[in-house]
């Protein structure tokens, strides 16, 4: 009964192990520059001053929706990725499955391809891609 | 845990949705109470789904499809309240006011 | 999924397809004219591939999609309203400087779910047809983004439809709590088997809610006037039509499938909100000088005229309600296709005024617009006037006395603004000008003789009048020979009950 919980106990220690001998290790290798901008929540990006209430970067904003749309289409593929090797084996199925995964995953490509080609993607961009001023329409 | 657990959380959330997008204090509250009232309705699908063996599974993925809509939603539903920003300077509701009537 | 699934589904196959091609020729190469070009072959394979399709009906496909002779049919009908958006929305937006391409996606798209909807057996597809629908259209109101309107209209509409796929979606979950299904035929067949309704009337009463949104009937109806004068005008033809007569088909294959006693209790609920529409929809009109907003009052009261087939619940009422959406497509597409061609990338034709003396000017244009408003306002030989024929037919036959009458009065309110149009393009260009567009600040008075400064005489390009010809030949054909028309729905419907 106890015994049962060793497993429980070896697994926290080697997780334990795993994350602070992780930084011990880092520690010995990495630079120590402190009272410098390493300390800084954000390394690179935004500086972290003032009320978070801020504006940010507008170019965060599209980078940021297409990473939503596809994290969380993704999300089809985890009951496909279930359920796969037993369609696979399904005479009335078979190789369907796996055509209508790649289906799936190609039609996100091409809209990766769109957002690519748009240049919605380039953090620095080109000046054809500001957004008109509404107030010229 | 009872399934009337899960209810009372898909209840209190259909609610705060509610209110949040009927006080319309900002466009992005309005849209986040959407949200909820959506997630609501997921708890929901999934709590039944889950408590109701006899009936398969149909709950669980439904509530995967109305996740990844409510993202689309939520995606045009930003971009277009940055196009409001940009126009009004603002995305207080109540503002944004050019139609006529 | 077999080959006859995949026939079955062919039509939805063709479309989305085509969105996927249109995504990626617009990204190789901006051409607006390619890109309308492979939309309107997408779109016209769609159509071709129907036929295809029929030759395996009825086929279910998974417990998910449909494709009978009724889903084919609105299929059918979504394709033939898309082709004819896409025909005028290439003109309108070649005069417009915009990004245009990525509209044929979105109409694409549109049309997808429109076609997924007629063909939903089961809640997942209810609202996956419906999101994709409806997202597709938010962007679509808020495309023109030079219009000052558009940023406005578009927040305005995905608010309120977000807000009402939210309560359907709840709605959903309640009743799936209550039968232990998504799917409509179980679902309704559990409906019938359980004592007491628990939470399946209120989640009933939820998703009326999402759908009475998407039909725009009172009490549900706001939103209507404001998106349909913000939108671009070949997009409020597309939102008029298509989202409207998917979610009818919808809810009409849903309660078709109902029990006569568990569809009372919410009968008698649409035949107030049929009422009212009808009512709310003929008086707000009454007053309006612009007419995008007018026909946004007069579809409120026509999905009211079609809900009265719709309470009929009968193998009748089904076809009246067909046949009278197909007569409100033909009709409100025409209109707002006139409305189309007459705009200019200034502003759109929506001022009463614009409309003066149309008829000395653009004589074709002034006639299919009375045509169009004739039709819509019931008068014999035009396909209008065979619609409600059959749906008051429809309402007779099942003894609806109070909801046929309140239909009457509303067509007789609905005759004066339609023919009040009609008087003011017959007028000619001076009469009237001095008093009325002196309180139209807008503009100068214009001088006796002379063609006003607006609209200017723009030509109608290839594809609107294709498609104008098109509408003016349906108009007319199907009000004088409605025979082969009734037939084919006749048997399209008969799945249903």
């Amino acid at each position: 009964m106890f015994f049962d919980y060793a497993n429980v106990f070896v697994f926290a220690l080697g997780g334990a192990v795993l994350v602070f001998g992780g930084m011990w290790l880092g520690s010995l290798i990495r630079p120590k520059r402190e009272g410098e901008a390493g300390l800084e929540p954000y390394e690179c990006g935004e500086k972290p001053i003032g009320s978070a209430w801020f504006r940010f970067d507008i170019r965060y904003y599209t980078v940021a929706l297409v990473y939503l749309l596809f994290a969380v289409e993704i999300a089809f593929l985890f009951p496909w990725a279930r359920v796969l090797k037993e369609a696979l084996a399904d005479d009335a199925i078979g190789g369907l499955a796996l055509v209508e995964g790649v289906v799936f995953i190609l039609v996100l490509a091409v809209g990766l391809a769109y957002v690519w080609r748009k240049g919605d993607l380039d953090w620095v961009r080109g000046i054809s891609h500001t957004p008109d001023d509404p107030e010229e329409g | 845990m009872e399934l009337g657990a899960y209810l009372a959380v898909s209840a209190v959330l259909f609610v705060l949705g509610m209110a949040m997008a009927a006080a319309r204090r900002s466009l992005i509250y309005v849209l986040m109470g959407l949200e909820l009232i959506l997630n609501a309705a997921n708890i929901n699908l999934v709590a039944f789904a889950r408590f109701k063996p006899e009936i398969g599974l149909d709950g669980q993925i439904g509530a995967i499809f109305v996740i990844i809509l409510a993202a689309a939603e939520a995606a045009i539903g930003l971009a277009i309240v940055l196009n409001v920003y940009s126009r009004f300077g603002t995305i207080r509701p109540d503002d944004i006011d050019e139609l006529r009537q | 999924m077999s080959r006859t699934d995949l026939t079955a589904l062919s039509p939805l196959l063709v479309v989305a397809l085509a969105a996927v091609a249109v995504l990626l020729l617009i990204s190789v190469r901006r051409n607006h004219r390619a890109t309308a070009t492979l939309t309107l072959a997408g779109l016209v394979l769609g159509l071709v591939s129907i036929s295809w399709a029929a030759t395996v009906t009825p086929h279910q496909v998974a417990p998910l999609l449909i494709a009978d002779g009724y889903a084919l049919f609105y299929s059918a009908l979504v394709l033939a309203a898309a082709v004819v958006v896409c025909l005028l929305s290439f003109d309108y937006l070649e005069q417009r400087g915009e990004q245009r391409e990525e509209f044929y996606v979105l109409l694409l798209l549109a049309t997808l779910g429109g076609l997924v909807l007629v063909g939903a057996s089961h809640f997942v597809t209810l609202f996956l047809g419906l999101e994709i629908l409806s997202v597709a259209i938010y962007v679509m109101v808020a495309y023109a983004r030079s219009s000052p309107l558009a940023a406005e209209t578009g927040i305005k509409y995905l608010v309120l439809a977000g807000a009402s796929s939210a309560f359907l979606v709840f709605g959903m979950a309640l009743v799936y709590a209550q039968t232990g299904t998504l799917e409509f035929r179980p679902l309704v067949a559990q409906l019938s088997a359980i004592e007491g309704s628990g939470l399946a009337l209120p989640g009933m009463a939820l998703m009326l809610v999402g759908v009475g949104f998407k039909l725009a009937v009172v009490p549900f109806h706001m939103w209507t006037p404001e998106v349909y004068q913000g939108a671009p005008a070949p997009v409020t033809a597309f939102v008029a039509t298509v989202s409207k007569g998917a979610m009818f088909a919808l809810l009409l294959r849903f309660f078709a499938a109902l029990g006569p006693g568990e569809a009372r209790p919410l009968l008698v609920v649409l035949g107030l909100v049929a009422m009212a529409s009808i009512l709310a929809g003929n008086l707000l009109a009454l007053l309006e000088q612009n007419i995008k907003r007018l026909l946004a009052f007069s579809s409120i009261a026509h999905l009211g005229y079609v809900l009265v087939a719709f309470l009929a619940s009968s193998a009748f009422g089904d076809e009246a309600v067909t046949f009278y959406l197909v007569a409100y497509f033909v009709s409100t597409l025409a209109a707002f296709g006139v409305v189309t061609v007459l705009s200019d990338n200034e502003r759109e034709a929506e001022r009463i005024e614009d409309y003066r003396g149309l008829f000395w000017r653009r004589p074709l244009l002034a006639t299919l617009m009375t045509g169009a408003l004739l039709s819509l306002a019931g008068i014999p030989l035009t396909t209008g006037f065979v619609g409600k024929f059959a749906v008051v037919a429809a309402g007779v036959e099942a003894s609806l006395w109070l909801p046929v009458s309140v239909l009457a009065l509303g067509s007789a309110i609905g005759l004066y603004y339609y023919l009040r149009l009609v008087v003011v393009m017959l007028s000619s260009l001076d009469a009237g000008a001095a008093t009325e567009s002196a309180a139209d600040s807008g503009r100068t008075p214009a001088d006796p003789g002379q063609t006003p400064a607006w609209p200017r005489a723009a030509r109608v390009g290839g594809g609107a009048a294709l498609a104008l010809g098109l509408l003016a030949l349906l108009l007319l054909g199907l009000g004088l020979y409605p025979g082969p028309l009734m037939d084919v729905i006749e048997s399209s419907v008969s799945p249903l009950r």
